[in-house]
């Protein structure tokens, strides 16, 4: 298994190679990406970026994952040369998300040499998506963080048959409660705030338990009401603090590096570098673990011995 | 053409309708009746097929609705399309009065692989692809994503309620798209905001050392809606299962003819989010 770093500045990449990527990804603020607005401007920093990337051996994607592309004609036009641009700079893959920029980057092809990530933001949860994505192009699929290994079975036995890369997200540093790419919690299109609120922290509402006013049913079917108190319970604490149930954890990493997943991700672009650079080096660190640990013991100790270190990691430090 | 109207029953089934005296109402009422689960694969369930034909029967038109997928739906919603082209080829269904909405990429897929011969349309978890939808705003994003639908024969879109006389691009050249090539089905009066897979009402913690094969839940979203009031928002959000929702003021339309500007020409009504 590989890492795969995010990056904002162009003197983030030494270090981040230093610190254990083997590969990364940015954003331009001149092609439509998802997330935080980027820092790199534009085509010319991009081409330094992968100059200094490809310096170091390592591949560089860029991310075109908005999900919602809005253009006219004219810019369509634009955007197609900023895309080729691009692609002529050397960037080794796009990371796409969007119906509209599969059909634009298919403009460029036979020419076009990166090759097509899908983004986490489309995701997929079954082989048949994934089928339907590889007809479009795609080389790696980006897992998305709410699919257990058990569940991707079928895709990754897919994407290995038909020679497609998988990439999952470090459970540690991702993972939101809602479904990637169709939250419209992230932003106040439909809702008034009250006061000022950051975007994306509707998300995660952490409001202390007690300070969330209590809930009320709507519609409560009788058979119900004498098991209603611990649901209701459950999704208080939930939607104050506890947050929703995670599905990626300690164990489903594990059982994701057995099934032999290709790429490991830390994509947090917002973070500082320090920080950024603390996260490549935990994910370097956990890497060697589950390796040692694998190569060392039987399977089934492998996992409860990762799992056991892993559970004791301090994530306070970030 | 008038403005359709359909209902979109969620746990409501035939038979309860029935038993409660208020099918006959509804069927008088409505030209569409929704069935099956939008938002989870959990709830879906062979017996929805015959509660396709019991509508049929009752001439209704009747449109069928299938949720994000894992592997696991995937098999469930299989075994569903075998059935209704099974029963299509038996003469018990009116492939005219059949329509199927995917919310999942795969559902498309599968579609095509089975020879799936239902119209198809694309639901409330996938029009963003196509779509901007905000409470003053609705525009298609651009020619490229309704080409990359309308050439795999989808049409139809399904949204939900915004206010009224939100702005749009459609008859704007500059983005060089024929409005003509689409319709919308409005869903009212509750916008789903957000999904999430690990329902927040149904599925148990999982500990660190459990690695999960599947949303596992007591189907804990049959219960009830929850209304939670938000201490930093206005409106009040609505929880069914593993989907948040708003609701929209009762009138979000002046008149049909300002629907069909907007290229609505059906509306869902749900009793419940």
């Amino acid at each position: 298994m590989k890492i795969v770093s995010c990056f904002s500045y162009l003197e983030e990449i030494k270090p981040l190679a230093q610190a254990g990527a083997d590969e990364l990804y940015c954003a331009v603020a001149t092609l439509p990406h998802f997330g935080k607005p980027a820092a790199l401007t534009g085509i010319g920093p991009l081409k330094t970026a992968v100059r200094a990337a490809h310096g170091l051996g390592m591949k560089l994607s860029l991310a075109v994952n908005g999900i919602a592309p809005e253009f006219t004609l004219k810019q369509e036009a634009g955007l197609l040369k900023r895309l080729a641009a691009a692609d002529a700079s050397g960037v080794d893959a796009f990371i796409t998300a969007s119906p509209s920029m599969f059909s634009l980057l298919s403009k460029l092809k036979p020419q076009l040499r990166a090759k097509l990530h899908l983004s986490s933001v489309q995701p997929c949860f079954n082989s048949l998506t994934a089928g339907f994505f590889i007809k479009l192009g795609v080389s790696r699929l980006i897992l998305p963080n709410q699919l257990a290994p058990f569940e991707a079975r079928e895709i990754i036995k897919l994407c290995r048959a038909r020679k497609v890369e998988t990439e999952i997200f470090d459970y540690r540093f991702f993972g939101c409660a809602y479904l990637n790419g169709r939250c419209h919690l992230h932003f106040p299109d439909h809702y008034t705030p009250n006061i000022a609120i950051r975007d994306g922290s509707m998300c995660r509402l952490n409001v202390k338990a007690e300070k969330l006013p209590a809930l009320s049913c709507i519609e409560t079917d009788p058979a119900w009401k004498p098991r209603l108190g611990p649901v209701m319970k459950r999704l208080s604490v939930r939607l104050g603090c506890g947050g929703a149930p995670r599905m990626a954890n300690a164990a489903s990493f594990f059982d994701f590096f057995s099934a032999g997943v290709n790429y490991l991700k830390y994509g947090t672009r917002q973070d500082a570098s320090e920080i950024k650079i603390k996260k490549v080096r935990e994910l370097r660190a956990m890497l060697d673990l589950v390796e040692k640990f694998s190569t060392t013991l039987p399977h089934k100790d492998a996992r409860a011995c990762f799992i056991e270190k892993m559970t004791g990691w301090d994530g306070n430090k970030f | 053409m008038s403005i359709e109207h359909g209902i979109r029953l969620g746990s409501l089934s035939f038979s309860k309708l029935e038993n409660s005296g208020r099918l006959k109402d509804l069927l008088e009422r409505f030209d569409w009746v929704y069935l099956g689960p939008e938002f989870c694969e959990n709830l879906l369930e062979n017996a929805v097929v015959s509660e396709i034909v019991r509508f049929q029967e009752k001439g209704k038109k009747v449109c069928l609705l299938t949720p994000l997928l894992s592997e696991k739906g995937l098999k469930r919603l299989t075994a569903v399309f075998k059935k209704l082209i099974k029963l299509r080829s038996a003469g018990r269904l009116d492939i005219n009065n059949l329509e199927i909405t995917v919310n999942d990429f795969g559902a498309l897929e599968l579609a095509e692989r089975e020879n799936l011969p239902f119209k198809i349309n694309i639901g409330r978890q996938l029009y963003d692809n196509i779509f901007v939808l905000k409470r003053t705003q609705l525009r298609v994003l651009n020619r490229l994503a309704l080409d990359f639908f309308t050439k795999i024969g989808i049409n139809r879109y399904e949204l939900s309620t915004i206010g009224i006389r939100p702005r749009t691009n459609f008859r704007d050249r500059a983005y060089g798209f024929n409005p003509k090539k689409f319709s919308l089905t409005l869903y009212y009066p509750y916008l789903n905001l957000t999904t999430t897979r690990t329902c927040m009402v149904g599925m148990p913690y999982i500990a660190p050392d459990n690695s999960v094969r599947s949303i596992d839940c007591d189907r804990e979203c049959r219960a009830c809606a929850f209304e939670v009031t938000h201490p930093w928002i206005k409106e009040k959000l609505l929880i069914r299962g593993n989907t948040m929702f708003i609701e929209f003021p009762d009138k979000f339309y002046s008149s049909e003819k300002e629907l069909k500007k907007l290229r609505v020409d059906r509306l869902v009504y749900c009793p419940f989010p």
